[in-house]
């Protein structure tokens, strides 16, 4: 009786840590790399994979197209342009760090396709009307890099 | 309420009796207070504007979270450890780790509504949101082995171990965002630099929330374990009766 209770403990064990390791394995296996700066982007730009490109918009260049916004995004590196369809999300505006998703356009200096943005803040929090250093806010056109 | 009825009470309670009314009151006093700071004192955020003080509600969430989370290994390791060995680590054990399963809904459906405004999205299958999803699943599985019916004694032992496998992803959860790259940002306040990255009304906000939350916790831990003596006792008559009731049956049918 004792000894199959132990079977029974053992064997509930294993699954439930049998079912963490695949749950998080099949979970973070396509998302560990959540995102690619964009010079990593860049150095793979023969990859027709869809992925989430993190930068900063470069102040001065969103234009409204017919059918999204087109805008430069860049990591401090580099620099490349995005052509999204779709509306943005309420917190883009210059500046804003920004995840895009979606794929590389044809051709060597076609535009990022995006489909999908995401605005990823930073940590730090302020009111608006204190003097702050920019080069430490959300808005600096580095991303952390993981 | 008579003599005996106050000499069980006593064996009832987690914490005493004046101390638990104690709690409730700071409780509410500390729930004003955060109503008051995180709606009207606390400035908006100059990126997010009001959409941040969705912050003072997740952030204390995510914390008595974790704080309910380690009290049920700590009552887990008392169980198995001979020395400490009392039901009282059980039920502490199984109704922390029932609160906590709610405090991890409350954290996922608050970061999920304050996701959408910032962020752009209700869900992103990031690294920090998908293990906190796994969390909500595991202690989920805990409380569901907590309730299959068993011998008081398995059932504690076998909740214990559990109870130990499954925190192994709480500092999963806390770390994802340093160990991957995730959507969700790094930690304002508990970071690797431990230097709080949040103007001072905003941090103690913050702090009220945490008090706040921690206070709501103890409170609910106090009235859940209550809940737990009581439901064992009643029990224990429920068996007594029926015991008596077939006692009675064949006697009467002897006759």
């Amino acid at each position: 009786m004792r000894s199959r209770r132990r079977t029974w403990i053992a064997v509930g064990l294993c699954a439930t840590a049998v079912m963490v390791i695949v749950g998080l394995a099949v979970a973070l296996s396509g998302n560990v790399v959540y995102y690619r700066t964009v010079s990593e982007a860049v150095a793979e730009r023969d990859t027709t994979a869809r992925f989430r490109l993190a930068g900063a918009v470069v102040p001065g260049t969103i234009r409204e197209t017919g059918t999204g916004v087109r805008f430069d995004v860049t990591d401090g590196n580099r620099t490349v342009t995005v052509a999204h369809r779709g509306d943005p999300p309420q917190l883009f505006e210059d500046g804003a760090p920004v995840l895009c998703e979606g794929r590389w356009g044809r051709g060597r200096d076609a535009a990022f396709a995006s489909d999908r943005i995401m605005i990823k803040h930073g940590e730090e929090y302020t009111p608006p009307d204190v003097e702050v250093d920019e080069t430490s806010m959300a808005a600096t056109p580095a991303p952390p890099v993981g | 309420m008579n003599a005996t009825v106050a000499g069980a009470d006593a064996r009832t309670r987690l914490l005493p009796k004046g101390l638990g009314r104690a709690i409730d009151a700071l409780t509410l006093l500390a729930i004003g207070a955060l109503l008051v700071f995180g709606l009207v004192i606390a400035p908006p955020d100059r990126f997010q504007g009001d959409a941040q003080r969705i912050m003072y509600l997740h952030v204390p969430a995510a914390w008595a979270m974790y704080l309910a989370f380690f009290v049920t290994t700590l009552a887990s390791v008392l169980w198995l450890v001979p020395r400490t060995r009392s039901m009282v680590w059980d039920r502490v054990a199984g109704s922390s780790a029932e609160i906590g399963l709610i405090l991890t809904g409350l954290t996922l459906a608050l970061g999920s509504l304050w996701g959408r405004p910032v962020w752009g999205v209700w869900w992103a299958w990031d690294a920090r949101l998908v293990t906190t999803a796994v969390l909500f699943f595991l202690y989920l599985g805990l409380l569901a082995l907590r309730a299959i019916p068993a011998d008081p004694t398995v059932r504690a032992r076998r909740s214990a171990i559990t109870a130990l496998i499954v925190f192994i992803d709480v500092p999963i959860v806390h770390f994802s965002v340093n160990w991957w790259r995730t959507l969700h940002q790094e930690a304002t306040v508990f970071n690797p630099e431990l230097n709080p990255q949040i103007e001072g009304t905003m941090a103690l906000t913050l702090w009220i929330g945490v008090l706040a939350f921690t206070l709501l916790y103890l409170s609910l831990l106090d009235r859940r374990y209550r809940l737990a003596t009581l439901e064992e006792g009643l029990a224990e008559r429920e068996l007594d009766a029926a015991i008596e009731a077939r006692v009675a049956a064949a006697s009467g049918s002897a006759s």
